[in-house]
């Protein structure tokens, strides 16, 4: 990646991005079972998944949590990020086989931290699917080099 | 289905998993799969272990919890892990509080390296099924 990062004395509160889309497809759902060993019935069984509220296979929270931080970053320049912090986060609506999610996000806080070299940014983020309901929402905290 | 029901859930039951060695295909795979910017030779990307936690919760002796949703979840990173760390799992019911079809149960799950060192940790909460729910599943399927 050549594109130019960006420190934490660039970023303004209230900068909002938005992603493309992704298409959620079943290949995925298998994919992330195979790698987080999670095989829950919601994923994995769709006769099972048939007689549920839900009416068929749901794709895994923590594969929407993923991909919509991959969806981050194609949304915006990078960060020059040192460490993810941590996340408060609600899944909503559950996402299904064919759904197409984006990412839609926010700069909410700017924070100094102890250490001179690096701030604390916190980011709002939703993530909605192709009827615009969101399906899962909330802040996540990255810190950030400041320029040198 | 096996499980465990809402009202077998004992508060501060702990359960601690096996452990796993994060390697090399583990991040191409999740990379692939997200499509995250690519990170440095040898790291991990954070959620990686995540995600990784949630199945070794399966391979723990008791039935796992019958999972209706997933609701929320507060979680922190501590330290970062680097390929070939060998991370386990240790989880506490911190509260459970009940609801018409199921309930709220609250989980602490801890993520600790080979080094005895916590890594990641945080707070799942599930929606987790009565058994009643259940028996209406077994009754439409019939």
């Amino acid at each position: 990646m050549t594109e130019q990062r960006r420190y934490f004395d660039e970023i303004a509160l209230g900068e909002e991005y938005e992603s493309p889309g992704r298409t959620v497809t079943e290949a995925d759902i298998v994919m992330f079972a195979g790698l987080s060993g999670d095989y829950n019935v919601l994923h994995t069984d769709a006769e099972f998944m048939k007689q549920s509220i839900f009416g068929e296979r749901i794709a895994h929270g923590l594969l929407c949590l993923a991909i919509q931080s991959g969806l981050f970053s194609r949304a915006t320049a990078p960060y020059a990020t040192l460490a993810f912090g941590g996340l408060r986060w609600k899944f909503k609506v559950p996402v299904k086989i064919g759904d197409t999610i984006r990412l839609k996000a926010k700069v909410t806080g700017k924070k100094d931290l102890s250490k001179p070299d690096r701030g604390l940014i916190t980011l709002q983020r939703t993530v909605l699917n192709q009827r615009d309901e969101v399906v899962q929402q909330g802040e996540t905290d990255l810190i950030v080099e400041k320029r040198p | 289905m096996t499980g465990t029901y809402f009202e077998d859930v004992v508060v501060d039951n702990i359960q601690v998993t096996p452990a796993i060695t994060v390697t090399e295909t583990h991040v191409a795979l999740y990379l692939g799969m997200t499509r995250e910017a690519p990170l440095g030779s040898g790291a991990v990307p954070d959620v990686l272990p995540l995600c990784m936690v949630i199945g070794l919760g399966w391979r723990v002796k008791d039935p796992p919890l019958v999972v209706l949703a997933f609701v929320g979840l507060d979680w922190q990173i501590m330290r970062e892990l680097r390929v070939g760390d060998t991370v386990h799992s240790r989880s506490r019911i911190l509260s459970k509080r009940p609801m018409r079809d199921g309930g709220l149960v609250v989980d602490e799950r801890t993520i600790i390296d080979q080094h005895g060192e916590v890594v990641q940790q945080g707070r799942f909460t599930f929606l987790v099924a009565k058994r009643h729910v259940a028996k209406r599943h077994k009754e439409v399927s019939a």
